[in-house]
């Protein structure tokens, strides 16, 4: 089968529902969702309006879910969408939003931006428009465990790697466990310290887990794509795999879009109830906390800040937690502006960091992350999103800003454990 | 003629501070709606006015409108900007009468020709002109020679901009608008009944500085009749929950609910009455429990009642409201099934496609 204009029309034309009919109605065009946008913010290029990303499925809705416009396209009034139009849109809807979220968040009329945006990326990908970063990625974990190819052979050794140096036995592929990790292809491939920490946290908090080498990516490029067959395939793997396994809980790891994945829209891609409970291991380490399982010593001394990944935090629903583990081991957190909910995007969500088109536009928006890092001057910026992590690495090198580093939460957390 | 004192004189002679007086350029500035930058060029305008000469004339009126710029409260400092035009006829507050008063419109007017400022309260009688006299010269009259020779017009009141009271069904004297006789010269209608003593000296002070304000299609500057009053009630968000007084004694009057049930006509009045208020901004209609009648708008007096609502029409529509209400339920069924046609149709014709099919392949 190969991509067409049709599919990519019909793909839109099933993703037209009645939210998206009713937030087409009510939009007023304030424009408050520019300012909402680290592009436009960055650019002041109009284009980059969040709504106006939207422009070919507002249409779509017009010309064919409203009367008036049914009425003109019967008369051959109606603007049509041609494969032009949709190549002119590629870079509106793919380079220069992160599907962050920041637009949902501030318009009046409570219109869900960026859900638009994800429903409108089926009919780019459906008609051959998506990035061919993204597209390769797909292919790869399609054919493969990963999007990076087949990983399986590099989990394990990072595994036996974890075990040696911490000394614990980790088992994969054991059934009635407690927990279910899975792992982003990142922090399999940067090395065994997440395996590591999971192990040691694990064996402190009393639980059983284990990781499956069916279904241990946690990663989705079917939600960045947004082509929701190829997303339901991979979620599918983690569910069988977990319901193979018989686990309680399967963790999301630190990345954001698969908390989307896995957590979100699983259960809507798939069509069915999940017989297991999905959490972050941000909120599994919050809920040890709670229970009295999760004790530290001693604290980083060092001038820390937090940067909210926005799948998490904002699309997440995960605010509070990480903070509370911040202050158990951070001697000297400093909070930057807008952070929390409102955090801005690290600029390389929502597939623009896999994207090279977007490498030029990226770093540019980059620029108001930048300029509230600085602000702050911190010694180190703690996160909870591989991907954020690595992108932020990427991009305060390229500012000439590497002597800050970037941590992860889970692996801090596991540093200072008490024993 | 004898150098007549500039306003910063006339202002130190009241004992208004330089500080009152150039926040009272602000708070003009900001309610004429022209960027605050412009406010130190109001007050700059209004220092160096050249006071121009203005002729009052008042013809099938109640006197209200004069009565709410001389009473609004103790000497404003809009009462002085007022005071510092020369106002070179007024009959209701000049002291001259008879011959002299009339000698001194003909004056004002010879002096100052082309360039005086005119403005008009009252209608005009046109069926017969001899309903309305001055000094035996009938309102018509007057009113078409006096306009003659001036810059501009303004007509303040409802009644000079719209026919007003006099106007209202069965309209005796055949009373017209100043608008209505008056087609050659600029005409700044000021309505309400009476209108709001600032909005008469800003539109005075606007005209000074900057010449003519921008107008609406009825002749009203834009800065305060651009907005309903509803748009700007303090009882909006009662009707926006739908909460409304059923009577001027119920509950709902007693908690200070939307009055829209008992004819308030604010959603189709414009006016500042909201913001601006009356008597210093200490209430307007609405606030001491009253629906707003529309006196700015024309034709207040014969829009169907004070107190019906806007929503209730003078004729027998409910029958016809009823059909377009079932014709519009009818459409909205049709459009959803249309809608759920499409989207089913087009789930329908979803192929299930892996990764390897997301390119064009040619």
């Amino acid at each position: 089968m190969t991509a067409t204009l049709e599919r990519g029309l019909n793909a839109l034309r099933e993703q037209i529902d009645a939210p998206v009919a009713s937030f087409f109605t009510s939009c007023v065009s304030c424009g408050i969702c520019a300012e909402a946008c680290l592009f436009y913010k960055e650019t002041g290029d109009p284009e980059y309006t969040p709504i106006h990303k939207l422009e070919l499925m507002r249409r779509m809705w017009s010309n064919e879910y409203t009367l008036l416009g049914r009425a003109k396209s019967l008369l051959g009034l109606g603007k049509k969408i041609t494969d032009d139009d949709l190549t002119r849109w590629e870079t509106l809807v793919y380079d220069s939003c992160t599907m962050c979220g920041r637009c949902t968040m501030v318009c009046p009329v409570g219109n869900d931006i960026t859900m638009m945006i994800r429903k409108m990326r089926e009919g780019m990908s459906a008609s051959g428009h998506g990035p061919k970063e993204l597209v390769g990625a797909a292919e790869r974990h399609t054919d493969g465990t990963s999007p990076m190819g087949d990983l399986t052979q590099a989990l394990l050794k990072r595994v036996e790697q974890a075990s040696k140096v911490t000394g614990i036995e980790i088992e994969v592929d054991k059934p009635n466990v407690d927990y279910m990790l899975m792992l982003s292809s990142h922090e399999i491939a940067s090395g065994e310290e997440m395996i590591a920490s999971v192990a040691k946290i694990m064996k402190k908090a009393g639980h059983s887990w284990t990781i499956s080498t069916e279904g241990f990516e946690a990663t989705n490029v079917g939600i960045q794509l947004g082509n929701r067959d190829v997303a339901a395939n991979l979620v599918s793997r983690i569910v069988d795999a977990a319901i193979k396994l018989k686990v309680k809980t399967v963790i999301s790891p630190e990345c954001g879009h698969a908390f989307q994945a896995i957590r979100w829209e699983g259960p809507n891609l798939i069509g069915k109830e999940y017989p297991f409970e999905v959490k972050h291991i941000i909120e599994v380490l919050d809920q040890f906390r709670a229970e009295g399982k999760l004790t530290t010593n001693g604290k980083n001394g060092d001038r820390l800040t937090f940067h909210d990944p926005c799948q998490v935090n904002r699309r997440g629903g995960i605010n509070k937690e990480p903070r509370r583990l911040m202050n158990m081991v951070a001697e000297n957190f400093i909070e930057t502006e807008d952070a929390g909910t409102m955090n801005w995007c690290c600029s390389g969500g929502g597939g623009v960091g896999a994207n090279q088109r977007a490498n030029d536009l990226q770093a540019k928006a980059f620029n108001i992350k930048k300029r509230q890092i600085e602000a702050v001057a911190p010694d180190a910026i703690v996160t909870m999103c591989a991907f954020c992590h690595s992108t932020l690495e990427d991009q305060l090198e390229a500012n000439e800003m590497d002597d800050i580093e970037v941590l992860s939460l889970t692996e801090m957390m596991a540093e200072y454990l008490d024993d | 003629m004898a150098q007549k004192p500039m306003l910063p004189e006339l202002l130190k002679a009241h004992g208004v501070s330089r500080r009152g007086f150039l926040k009272y350029c602000a708070s003009l500035t900001s309610l004429m709606a022209l960027p605050p930058m412009l406010a130190p060029k109001v007050a700059h305008a209004l220092e160096n006015a050249p006071r121009p000469s203005v002729i009052w004339l008042s013809f099938q009126e109640c006197t209200g409108c004069t009565e709410a710029i001389t009473r609004s409260s103790a000497p404003t400092i809009e009462d002085l900007i007022f005071n510092a035009i020369s106002l070179d006829y007024h009959h209701t507050l000049q002291a001259a009468s008879g011959h002299a008063a009339e000698a001194a419109r003909e004056a004002a007017m010879k002096d100052h020709w082309g360039e005086y400022l005119l403005i008009v309260d009252g209608s005009i009688p046109v069926d017969n002109p001899e309903y309305s006299c001055i000094a035996g010269i009938s309102n018509l009259d007057m009113l078409k020679e006096t306009a003659e020779g001036a810059a501009a017009i303004v007509a303040v009141g409802t009644c000079a901009a719209f026919g007003g009271i006099p106007h209202a069904f069965p309209n005796p004297t055949g009373a017209q608008a100043v608008g209505d006789i008056i087609t050659d010269k600029p005409i700044i209608n000021v309505p309400g009944c009476p209108p709001i003593p600032i909005v008469m000296t800003s539109v005075l002070a606007h005209f000074l500085t900057f010449g003519l304000p921008e107008l609406d299609d009825l002749g009203r500057p834009k800065a305060f009749f651009g907005e309903t009053i509803h748009d700007r009630c303090y009882r909006r968000p009662f009707y926006d929950k739908g909460l409304f007084a059923e009577a001027f004694d119920d509950e709902g009057a007693r908690e200070g609910w939307c009055l829209y049930k008992l004819g308030c006509k604010g959603p189709t009045t414009r006016s500042v009455c909201a913001t601006v208020k009356w008597n210093d901004g200490t209430s307007f209609p609405i606030q001491s429990g009253h629906p707003c009648l529309g006196c700015t708008e024309p034709d207040f007096w014969d829009n169907g009642g004070f107190y019906k609502p806007l929503s209730a029409p003078a004729g027998n529509y409910r029958q016809l409201g009823l059909a377009a209400a079932a014709g519009g339920v009818a459409l909205g069924v049709a459009g959803g099934a249309l809608s759920k046609a499409t989207k089913s149709r087009a789930a329908k014709a979803h192929e299930t496609v892996d990764a390897h099919d997301l390119e064009k392949k040619s």
